[in-house]
């Protein structure tokens, strides 16, 4: 096995935490110590609903936000102790593509200056090198070369995702951070630029964090994924292993919120989640596991001890005491990252037990 | 006829990104050429006044003081007998030179410390804002008087302090160009291609500061050469007898009445520079960068064949249709352009205790659809054709008196995104009650009781209380609530709604969905719901009508939908769909992009897109039940509908 591209371990990340006179007050984490790695090639994906902290972990490995703990070990640096940015040697090789194509292009610099504008910081390179460069980035992201002297705002959603990609490819990254890169566009074109991803990540062996909410597309195009829930990695394994069998309850309920194509099944799975008492209730704990208040199968134990990662048969590891054996511990099954089982092609998912 | 072929490129938008915007429109021109003029011929005084004056604007001859305009003096004589035309002259290069130095020294100060401050944050600042406040709390001309008074009078002091004065408006401008454009994600990512702040500052933001700077310019060499005039007027400015237009204005104040045409020139002078300056400013702000995108330009199709042609056969009624929409087509106008159709031939009808998905991609017209049901099209936007009827009563028929009675007691309407559609101002509970206390005449106190039942009744815990709860304090999940339960506040007919769970998270999505369920049990209302989420719609519908291009072009009921599509379109969208396509990339696509209004194709709008193209395809088609099924619930547009196999939804 590979030596991991990005190994973060235990990272906590506060906001807040000062006031405008200095005085300290309680800041409030977005990240409670966060496990994760990604390989070289291989793509996580990282699932959670609005406020989980996904988005957070994004920021601070892009150095925009500082990490309040832990560490980020990328490619033989910790990233997590560069308080004061990154030098130009790891900066170039972490690269990003944003969720909102609208805004993420600078209104008033042409196609050529943005894709261009991370050779000029980092490369020494003539003007007609850079051109060419150019040219060369929009092909590979299947834009013609005419498109170089135009303002964002000619295009469309979908082409100014693949603008944004070009520019991030400009300086060949070992890792881009994916932060909801198709929630903004039409179906017809997600998978356009979906498709498009994949096929540079295959053509230069570079890894993707992947940051969306909707686990059914996570699933198709990650080698792992993680499950976040109010700053903690709830769970985290092999796509198949968590798509297929969520070992913890919110992963479960995270699945089954999402409707499914066929009016029957839905019909049928809806009855089946309304037998059940609602579940209304706080979302947030302060004290014992986070999910708590809104878990269908609590325990006393879940509201005094907060639950450690456990291993999960089938791979990866879910922070769930009803995972803890009652004897002997499950053996922790590593599946080789990548690997596709037979089981994609069955049905999205079973029916709640 | 021939048969057409279809090219993929004729309908992709290719026509918006191709056309280029010419330079310069016509009214433009009719502006730049003669702002352009004075100020070139203003420059040219200024450069070669020697050469250009008849007379030393010094020389004096106190025995032709005063007169007016002759052959010998073109514009008559001062007080001293000097030559106006050539103290006008003269008086040009003060103008330039003011202009130039005290705009210059106010952008000079102002723009890089306020991108600084801007950008840094923090105590600098405070300090330099508080600093600005207090200059700006004094009256200008007042400021500059005392600057005046520290430095000694003369043109070049008096603009330096002018200079001091402007740039705490460049300052501000800055400053708060930087605090918004901090935020855009482009900012984000140039940070994270490791630009430097000083890079982020200069080559990214700077370039967004232009077109409010290039005002601010133009406006400030207007305010600069009032504020010599004025500065030289009261004598503290360019001094005697040197030639301004504000010391000439000056004399010819002291003359008034024996020759009152002394003021007219320097007046006229000062007034139509300004204006030139502005006027010039504007076009190039207009100009600057940013390629301006074409409104949709006229479609270039025959107009014959869209007369020719019949549209889609009535459907037929049921008894218990709520809703009813006929033929309905809605055109906008783009600013400066031709009305262009965004829905055209849109049918469909939605039974009591009904629900009708209307879906479609961003473009396809669906929430347009919604908004004209409502009488809420904004400005710009016409019905040009269709009925639309509800319980009987053709709501397009109705005076705008009628129509806005009917809004929130027969038709309502829920928004996608609900903190912005409460009111942030108002308590939830007292945005309800206004409702209840308009539309049905509820005394104050039973409104607020029927309110906070009706909060109960969407599932909110603790309803008297959060009654008295501002939208901000609410989840977005309860203010989506809140909002359901204002629209349903009065029982209507209809209601529609426009996206309403798109800006929330899945797990609160399926509550609201289930609410809106539970309520359409229990009040019987027909039921427009409007998304671009096939799965939702798969939830919570009965009915689907699928958008395309601004016209429907597949009708089913939910399960025949999702088992077997018949249009291409349908087909296309549930293979896409992250559920609906099986394993790794590539995933399904629909090659091309949903073209923009203005420019879709005269035929089959989907054509260009479609693997099942065929040459009948270029001409219009109608929505019709196809050869072999008779279900009036079934329509389809598309020839080929029944001699296609489609996939169906996995």
């Amino acid at each position: 096995m590979t030596d991991p591209l990005l190994q973060i371990e235990d990272l906590t990340v506060t906001y807040g935490g000062r006031s405008l006179l200095g005085l300290k007050t309680r800041g409030v984490d977005a990240v409670k110590g966060a496990n994760l790695t990604i390989r070289p090639g291989e793509t996580l994906g990282l699932v959670g609903e609005s406020g989980s902290g996904k988005s957070s972990i994004a920021n601070t490995l892009l150095g925009l936000v500082p990490a309040s703990s832990g560490r980020m070990m990328f490619d033989g640096t910790d990233l997590a102790q560069m308080k004061d940015g990154y030098p130009d040697v790891v900066r170039r090789k972490i690269q990003a593509v944003f969720q909102d194509p609208y805004s993420s292009l600078n209104p008033s610099m042409t196609v050529e200056q943005i894709v261009t504008e991370p050779l000029k910081i980092h490369a020494t390179m003539t003007r007609a090198d850079r051109r060419a460069r150019a040219a060369e980035l929009l092909r590979m992201v299947n834009l013609p070369e005419t498109h170089l002297p135009r303002y964002p705002n000619e295009f469309s959603g979908g082409q100014r995702q693949r603008i944004a990609i070009a520019a991030a490819l400009a300086l060949q990254p070992k890792l881009i951070v994916l932060d909801e890169p198709v929630s903004a566009l039409d179906v017809s074109t997600q998978n356009q630029i979906i498709n498009l991803l994949y096929e540079r990540r295959d053509a230069t062996g570079m890894s993707y964090l992947l940051i969306a909410h909707d686990l059914a597309l996570v699933h198709h195009i990650s080698d792992r994924i993680a499950v976040m829930y109010l700053g903690h990695i709830v769970e985290e394994g092999p796509a198949d292993r968590v798509y297929h069998q969520p070992a913890h309850p919110y992963t479960r309920a995270l699945l089954d919120a999402v409707p499914l194509l066929d009016p029957e099944r839905q019909r049928a799975r809806r009855a089946a989640r309304r037998a059940a008492p609602p579940t209304d209730l706080p979302r947030i704990a302060v004290q014992g596991c986070p999910y708590r208040h809104r878990c269908p199968r609590a325990i006393d134990r879940c509201r005094s001890e907060s639950p450690r990662a456990l291993a999960v048969p089938g791979g990866g590891t879910a922070e769930c005491h009803l995972l803890e054996p009652s004897g002997t511990t499950p053996p922790a099954q590593q599946t080789t990252p990548g690997a596709k089982g037979p089981a994609s092609n069955t049905p999205p998912r079973k029916e709640p037990a | 006829m021939s048969a057409p072929t279809l090219s993929p490129t004729t309908a992709t938008g290719t026509a918006a990104t191709t056309r280029r915007r010419p330079r310069w429109r016509a009214s433009t021109l009719a502006v730049v050429i003669p702002s352009a003029l004075v100020l070139l011929t203003l420059l040219i005084c200024a450069l070669f006044a020697e050469a250009l004056s008849p007379y030393d604007p010094l020389q004096q001859s106190l025995m032709d003081a005063l007169q007016g305009p002759s052959a010998k003096h073109w514009l008559g004589t001062d007080d001293l007998g000097r030559d106006v035309l050539s103290r006008m002259i003269h008086g040009s290069r003060i103008a330039v030179i003011a202009a130039a130095e005290a705009t210059g020294l106010a952008v000079l100060i102002g723009v890089p410390i306020g991108l600084f401050i801007g950008y840094r944050g923090g105590w600098w600042d405070w300090i330099t804002m508080r600093a600005v406040e207090a200059i700006v709390s004094i009256p200008g001309i007042m400021v500059a008087i005392v600057i005046i008074a520290i430095l000694g009078s003369g043109l070049h002091k008096a603009m330096f302090a002018l200079g001091i004065l402007y740039s705490t408006a460049f300052l501000r401008l800055a400053r708060s160009v930087v605090l918004t454009e901090r935020e855009e994600v482009y900012v984000k990512s140039a940070r994270v291609i490791g630009a430097s702040p000083r890079r982020i500052l200069i080559r990214h933001i700077f370039l967004n500061i232009a077109p409010p700077l290039i005002v601010q310019v133009t406006l400030t060499v207007g305010a600069v050469l009032l504020a010599e005039a004025g500065l030289s007027f009261v004598g503290i400015g360019v001094q005697p007898p040197q030639a301004s237009w504000g010391t000439m204005l000056n004399t010819a104040a002291a003359y008034m009445e024996l020759n009152a045409f002394l003021a007219v020139p320097p007046g006229l002078a000062i007034v139509v520079t300004v204006l030139a300056v502005n006027l010039l400013g504007d076009v190039l702000r207009d100009s600057i960068g940013r390629g301006v995108r074409l409104p949709a330009a006229t479609p270039p199709r025959p107009r014959s064949a869209a007369i020719a042609r019949k549209g889609t056969a009535p459907l037929p009624a049921r008894e218990d249709d709520a809703l009813r929409v006929d033929g309905l087509e809605v055109m906008v106008s783009p600013k400066g352009g031709d009305p262009v159709p965004v829905v055209t031939d849109m049918s469909f009808r939605i039974a009591k205790g009904e629900t009708l998905g209307l879906v479609g991609e961003s473009g396809s017209g669906k929430t347009v659809t919604g908004l004209a049901l409502m009488g809420l099209i904004g400005a710009g936007g016409r019905i040009t054709a269709g009925q639309v009827t509800l319980d009987g009563t053709d709501l397009l028929q109705l005076p705008p008196s009628g129509l806005e009675k009917a809004r929130g007691t027969d038709i309502a309407m829920v928004f996608q995104d609900p903190t912005t559609s409460l009111n942030p101002a108002y308590t939830v509970g007292s945005q309800i009650s206004e409702v209840l206390r308009i539309k049905q005449g509820l005394s104050r106190r039973a409104a607020w009781d029927r309110t906070v039942e009706l909060i109960d009744r969407v599932g909110i815990p603790r309803p008297a209380e959060r009654a008295r709860a501002y939208p901000h304090e609410l989840s977005g999940g309860m203010a989506q609530r809140i909002a359901i339960a204002r629209a349903l506040s009065c029982g209507p007919k209809l209601l529609i709604a426009d996206e309403p769970t798109t800006a929330l998270d899945v797990t609160v999505q399926q509550e609201i969905l289930d609410l809106f369920r539970d309520l359409q049990d229990e009040m019987g209302m027909a039921m427009l719901f409007v998304t671009h989420d096939l799965a939702v719609a798969a939830d919570i519908c009965d009915r689907i009508a699928v958008m395309y291009c601004g016209e429907v072009v597949e009708t089913a009921p939910v399960e025949q939908l999702f088992r077997d599509p018949r249009h291409p379109y349908t087909a296309g969208l549930l293979s896409a769909m992250p559920h609906g396509a099986s394993g790794t990339p590539p995933l399904p696509v629909i090659p091309g992009a949903v073209p923009t209004p203005g420019h879709w194709p005269t035929g089959c709008r989907f054509a260009p897109r479609c693997a099942h193209a065929a040459p009948g395809c270029a001409l219009p088609v109608d929505l019709t039940p196809g050869q072999t099924t008779t279900n009036a619930e079934r329509l389809t547009r598309c020839i080929r509908a029944t001699d296609l196999t489609l996939e169906a939804a996995q």
